[in-house]
């Protein structure tokens, strides 16, 4: 349209999209604080000019569309990080709870059996003092029950991690439902022209939640949706569904987890479920297996010293420890002292009660490479570096991931934060078009009411 | 390039690290010791595993080094009254040997040599914490009974085992003379020589072969002897390392383990400012406000 009522259209259009721009900065400042909030920027565009012959007339201003800045790339690196982040963390604490039992160098494991062939050591120049012996079988009590006590804890461990695969398979499965319901709706959504930028950003959100506790690759599906898999191929989510993940009692007697009817546990790579499973699954079973073989070649190894002498009664030495099981798992929660006699230690080497030629070979066994080829004592002082090592190592992996993680959400909130001042600058600019622009719509109504009354004679003379 | 607008995050993170650096430092302080955890310092914390086992083990042997030594000293003084005793008996016989004593007198030397060879079997048979010292292995029992019927006066219930026992990583130290090796040697034995000194002042034949007889087993027996020597300056010098070692070992244990009172101090010190300077920032940021505290509704 030209003429008066072609500039009050201009004029209205800058009215409606300064408002509306104005809508758009409000609405950033309300969600400065919104977790996971991409910042909106109005897309103003000329209206197309209308041609009067050689004329080009602009027809004021549109706004385009509201587009959220964001930078893909970014939130890819996020995610993994963030599945890292999680994973290591989990680990971490996981690996705390270990140590805490391995803790000391003057009590534990490591001590008692230092205590024992201590308490061995001291029968030497005295071997038929009943009191000293009797000391021998309470040593060797305390150091049975603190392997029975470090087993059960171990043991009690997993069984939470057990729970926490559990709950953490729930929360997935929670999540990716959401996630493909957000798929529909987006996907509606963009058929019927509306704004999407609200729900891609709640998609974002909870793509970023599921990191935490999966490893999960977003692949975006076309229309706004995301097709969500782990790193190995397990699809999660594909277009508006969601494949939930089970849990079921494996053969080992732990939580397996599986995709329909497949085994994934062994595939999982990122975020507090992957974590979770591989100190459950390696790093515990295998402090546990350490143990076994400690309290198995310990036994064994004492037991065998004990046969090659004579107790104080002249019979031939039997088992100071319960025979620990032939396949070695369990020999740590098991272990138990065999006698409660003090005259059954064979100290003596012919059958003399005053001859203390058996002591040696009790000892023995604590200066031997009894315990895959090392002594007793450098088995658990072995077992006390690997742990510490592990959880120093995990530590440091996780602060160092805690920090990439940081720069990167500073790098996401420089493009994708709201800034108060940017916000504050801009409506002021808003707010003085839209005042402007009703100048304008008051003007050109001055020239039409103008207008209107030509030929009418004027009041004025 | 546009800045972040949220510097607080990383703000708290820097808070946070500074609080747990001292954090670690108190407890640190408050413990005594630098590793707490084994990830703390994962070698230093098996090397106290081994650290703990050596020092038990050197308590332990120096309490048995000092165990055996009263042993050996109570065995070897024994030997030496034993000693006495036989020159007592070589002197008597020296005069019984001289052809012109009347028969009251050789009866009365007689007399003394018996009681000397009753002492000699008592000291024997000496015992130290209800351990008989000469028999061996066979420690609950005396060694020694007097028997007339054999040609050395007594039978020997001992045996000839010894015992050895552990001072060291290693080290053994033999704790006992059997009475067979001392007292009852083939062709050298005290009982031996002695009986037969009665035996001869009795039919009044071979007193001077006798009293030969006996000085020389007097002579194997002090020979012997030293063996009990030798074990307690072994005793000695182990002691001595020992101690030395006890004095190492915790210093090796300060050295991986303990906490430097000064230089802790210095980084608790150090942590309190860069959590003051944390805290302060914070406070800065949070009191600068934004564009829209300046905007006044115009």
């Amino acid at each position: 349209m030209s003429g008066l009522f072609g500039a009050l259209n201009i004029a209205l259009s800058s009215l409606a999209t300064s408002q509306e721009a104005l809508e758009t900065s409000s609405n950033n400042v309300a969600n400065a604080n919104t977790p996971g909030y991409s910042r909106q920027v109005p897309d103003l565009e000329a209206g197309a000019p209308v041609l009067y012959g050689s004329l080009a007339l602009g027809t004021g201003v549109v706004l385009d569309k509201i587009e959220s800045l964001r930078d893909p790339i970014l939130e890819i690196q996020l995610n993994q990080q963030t599945q890292q982040n999680s994973s290591l963390n989990t680990q971490l604490t996981d690996l705390q709870q270990i140590q805490t039992g391995f803790s000391s160098s003057t009590t534990g494991i490591g001590a008692d059996i230092t205590n024992f062939f201590s308490s061995l050591q001291q029968l030497s120049p005295d071997p038929t003092n009943l009191s000293l012996r009797q000391s021998v079988l309470t040593a060797a009590g305390n150091l049975a029950g603190d392997f029975n006590t470090a087993a059960t804890n171990l043991e009690t461990q997993r069984g939470d991690l057990d729970q926490s695969v559990t709950q953490d398979v729930s929360q997935i499965n929670t999540l990716t439902s959401q996630i493909a319901n957000l798929n529909l709706q987006i996907s509606e959504l963009q058929n019927t022209g509306g704004g999407t930028n609200e729900l891609v950003d709640q998609q974002t959100n909870l793509v970023r939640q599921l990191s935490t506790l999966v490893d999960v690759q977003a692949i975006p599906s076309g229309n706004g949706g995301v097709t969500l898999a782990t790193s190995n191929g397990t699809t999660l989510v594909a277009g508006v569904q969601s494949f939930a993940l089970s849990t079921e009692a494996g053969s080992d007697g732990t939580q397996h987890v599986f995709s329909g009817s497949q085994d994934i546990t062994n595939t999982l790579t990122g975020g507090s479920l992957a974590g979770t499973i591989q100190i459950r699954d390696q790093e515990i079973p295998g402090v546990l297996n350490q143990l076994d073989q400690l309290a198995s070649g310990l036994a064994n190894a004492v037991n065998a010293a004990n046969a090659k002498g004579y107790d104080l009664n002249g019979k031939a030495g039997g088992n100071i420890f319960a025979a620990p099981p032939a396949g070695v798992t369990g020999a740590a929660a098991n272990m138990q002292v065999a006698i409660t006699d003090p005259s059954l230690i064979a100290a003596s080497a012919d059958g003399t009660q005053g001859s203390n030629g058996n002591v040696a070979n009790l000892l023995a066994a604590g200066t031997s490479p009894v315990v895959n080829g090392a002594t007793p004592i450098d088995a658990y002082s072995n077992l006390v570096f690997q742990i510490g090592n592990a959880t120093s190592n995990t530590s440091a992996d996780a602060d160092a991931s805690g920090q990439i993680l940081q720069q990167l959400q500073d790098q996401r909130n420089s493009v994708s934060g709201v800034s108060l001042n940017e916000e504050a600058a801009n409506m002021v600019q808003y707010q003085t078009a839209y005042q402007a622009a009703s100048r304008v719509v008051t003007t050109i109504s001055n020239l039409l009411l103008d207008a209107v009354n030509l030929g009418e004679a004027s009041t004025e003379d | 390039m546009r800045v972040n607008p949220y510097p607080m995050p990383d703000l708290v993170a820097a808070l946070n690290q500074a609080e747990q650096a001292d954090e670690q430092v108190t407890l640190e302080l408050s413990s005594g010791k630098s590793v707490n955890e084994p990830s703390d310092d994962p070698t230093a914390a098996a090397l106290l595993v081994q650290n703990n086992d050596e020092t038990t083990f050197n308590a332990s042997y120096l309490q048995t080094l000092s165990s055996i030594n009263g042993q050996l000293s109570d065995a070897d003084s024994t030997l030496s009254s034993i000693q006495t005793a036989l020159q007592q008996a070589i002197s008597l016989g020296v005069q019984g040997a001289n052809g012109t004593l009347s028969a009251s007198d050789e009866a009365a030397i007689i007399n003394q040599l018996q009681g000397i060879q009753s002492q000699v079997i008592g000291l024997a048979n000496s015992s130290y914490e209800g351990k008989y010292l000469f028999g061996g292995t066979v420690t609950s029992t005396p060694p020694y009974t007097a028997n007339a019927s054999d040609p050395s006066g007594v039978t020997y219930h001992g045996n000839t085992d010894v015992n050895q026992v552990s001072v060291g990583n290693g080290y053994q130290i033999q704790v006992n003379q059997t009475g067979s090796q001392l007292f009852s040697a083939q062709g050298n034995g005290v009982f031996l020589a002695l009986n037969q000194l009665i035996q001869a002042m009795q039919s009044n034949t071979g007193v001077e072969a006798a009293v030969t007889s006996l000085s020389s087993a007097a002579n194997y027996l002090s020979a012997q002897s030293v063996f009990y020597g030798n074990a307690m300056d072994q005793v000695q010098s182990q002691t001595t390392y020992l101690n030395t070692a006890k004095l190492q070992l915790a210093q090796q244990q300060n050295t991986l383990g303990g906490v430097d009172l000064a230089t802790a101090a210095n980084e608790l010190a150090q942590d309190q400012t860069d959590t003051q300077a944390a805290v302060e920032a914070i406070s800065k940021f949070s009191q600068m406000g934004s564009l829209f505290d300046y905007l006044s509704s115009s």
